[in-house]
């Protein structure tokens, strides 16, 4: 049917004004085939997680809240948060050697980064745990003299010990990675504006380095962080009780190892959605949109005319 | 420290790699002296403006700014690198403004202009931020200090930049090409900013594509290609009758 265009709000055939009609997206056949089908597999998937007894959902929910599983939460949190903050500290310390121009610093910096990076964190755990059959004493004192004392490793490096030492050292390599690109990513204008005022090197990595650098370090710790929380359930073959570790010592005893595996991936993924959430608005706040202003510039009020 | 604001530089050398960009460049700016450094880029003439703020090093020659020896010690066999603190000491006299204005993005442009004082000569925050508040109006932009880079235009932060190098209280002002990233009706701003400058009797060496500041205000001119000086004298007499033939045709492309 051909519409003729007619003045003012004469009315077609079925009764709308011509200019009035609302615009209809493109639905293609594909587009309805992906309906049906996500929803049919979906509804498969959900009969059977509800159906099979095999799930044992009383147990899920027996074991939810128990003490030990508890327990076992904390203690996650406790390595989460102690390994990221150690690591990120450590992991400054890095990315300002390997940005040294003394060439031995940087290298050395460069070799751990290697090291620890190129090598499972499973090993590396289990590497820490067992150190004392390497150095079975360490040794406090001052080098080639016989002031000092010895301790047992053993006694220091107790399980949790070894998950935190293996957890931390790890994680500074990859903070490092990232503190150095956050570093990189501010100009090299910034650093001879910077030069030319005579400014030391530590001013100017801190008041013109670090802050420029904070909007893409920030978001990317929060990403690890999230990681972090998900890898420490690796140190549970070192024996320590965290979440995971707790869930095997009741189905060891009990046997339900499917329930107790589902109720300690419950508690990962509810604390990651707990995370993503703090996580998403940081990444929004950083976004490159914003970056160009710093925070608190937008309590003040833009000016008209103000160009770019 | 008495000042000073002159530099002497003799058999100047400098390469990257295998590419020399300053061949044997002699250098004199006397005290109050405006002098534009003209070329086409790849010239060198970026490179010897930096070797001057010791953004760059020399390989050879002598350099001396503000009557000392630049960056290094004399001794009877060599010339030892100066200590960082001695260096800055020195570079805080030669003020620097840039093409990229590189102005702090996370500074307001009062920020901006306090941060040499404060940070480097340990001013009391206070008395820097009168002082870049007179600075800032000096340069046409009362009242603008609490904004940041990010809201000005190009010519305002260019502004901004060389108030922020006026608070060190430099002898010497440097400028790269400071109207080459500028929007064409932004350019007249910051080069009356220069021109004031220059009537204060601050010394500047300026590299720069603009032919009619440098007629106007400039007293000597030096004309670089391929890291040689081709032609130097009175800024006019060159502009207006270049003896040399490089000189005369590159002329002839820029005006």
């Amino acid at each position: 049917m051909v519409t003729t265009i007619s003045k003012g709000s004469e009315t077609t055939m079925g009764g709308i004004d011509a200019a009035l009609k609302p615009r209809l997206r493109l639905r293609t056949p594909t587009e309805y085939a992906g309906w049906v089908l996500s929803i049919l597999v979906g509804l498969g998937i959900l009969a059977s997680v509800l159906t099979n007894p095999n799930f044992k959902w009383g147990i899920v929910g027996k074991y939810f809240f128990a003490e030990s599983i508890l327990r076992g939460l904390v203690l996650t949190v406790f390595l989460t948060v102690a390994s990221m903050a150690l690591g990120t500290l450590l992991g400054l310390a890095l990315a300002v050697m390997r940005a040294s121009h003394v060439k031995p610093v940087s290298i050395a910096a460069g070799l751990y980064l290697t090291l620890f990076r190129g090598t499972p964190v499973l090993v590396q755990l289990i590497f820490w745990f067992n150190i004392s059959a390497l150095y079975p004493d360490l040794r406090i004192g001052i080098p080639f003299t016989d002031i000092g004392t010895a301790v047992d490793t053993n006694a220091i490096m107790g399980p949790i010990t070894a998950a935190l030492v293996g957890l931390t050292l790890n994680q500074a390599a990859y903070m490092a990675e990232i503190i150095r690109g956050g570093f990189s990513a501010v100009g090299k204008g910034q650093i001879e504006a910077a030069d030319s005022l005579g400014m030391s090197a530590g001013m100017r990595m801190r008041k013109v380095i670090i802050p420029q650098a904070m909007p893409s370090i920030i978001p990317a710790t929060g990403n690890q962080f999230i990681g972090m929380f998900k890898e420490t359930s690796l140190v549970s073959v070192l024996g320590v009780a965290e979440l995971l570790q707790s869930a095997q010592l009741i189905y060891a005893r009990t046997y339900e190892t499917i329930p107790l595996l589902i109720v300690a991936s419950l508690w990962y993924l509810v604390m990651t959605l707990l995370l993503s959430y703090p996580q998403a608005q940081l990444e929004k706040r950083y976004s490159r949109a914003t970056s160009t202003l710093p925070r608190k510039a937008k309590r003040v009020a833009q000016p008209e005319g103000a160009a770019r | 420290m008495s000042t000073d604001g002159t530099i002497h530089a003799r058999g100047i050398r400098k390469s990257f790699g295998h590419k020399t960009v300053l061949q044997n460049i002699d250098l004199d700016v006397a005290s109050g002296e405006v002098c534009c450094i003209i070329g086409p880029s790849g010239s060198g003439k970026s490179t010897l403006l930096r070797c001057i703020n010791g953004l760059e090093t020399v390989d050879l020659g002598v350099l001396q700014v503000n009557g000392e020896t630049f960056g290094y010690h004399e001794t009877e066999t060599a010339y030892h690198a100066l200590s960082k603190k001695k260096l800055a000491e020195q570079r805080t006299r030669v003020g620097m403004v840039f093409q990229q204005f590189n102005l702090f993005p996370n500074m307001t442009a009062q920020e901006n202009v306090m941060s040499g004082p404060v940070l480097v000569k340990g001013v009391d925050k206070k008395k820097a931020a009168a002082r870049a508040d007179e600075l800032l109006a000096s340069v046409g932009l009362d009242g603008h200090g609490f904004k940041y880079p990010a809201q000005l235009s190009g010519g305002q932060q260019q502004r901004v930049a060389i108030a922020r190098s006026l608070a060190m209280d430099p002898e010497i002002m440097l400028f790269d090409e400071p109207t080459s990233a500028l929007d064409p009706e932004k350019v007249g701003e910051v080069l009356a900013v220069m021109k004031d400058l220059a009537k204060k009797g601050m010394t500047m060496v300026v590299v720069t594509h603009e032919m009619g500041f440098a007629r106007e205000v400039s007293d000597s001119l030096l004309f670089m290609d391929e890291g040689f000086v081709v032609e130097r004298g009175d800024a006019r007499e060159v502009l207006g009758n270049p003896k040399e033939a490089r000189t005369r045709s590159f002329l002839e492309k820029v005006l």
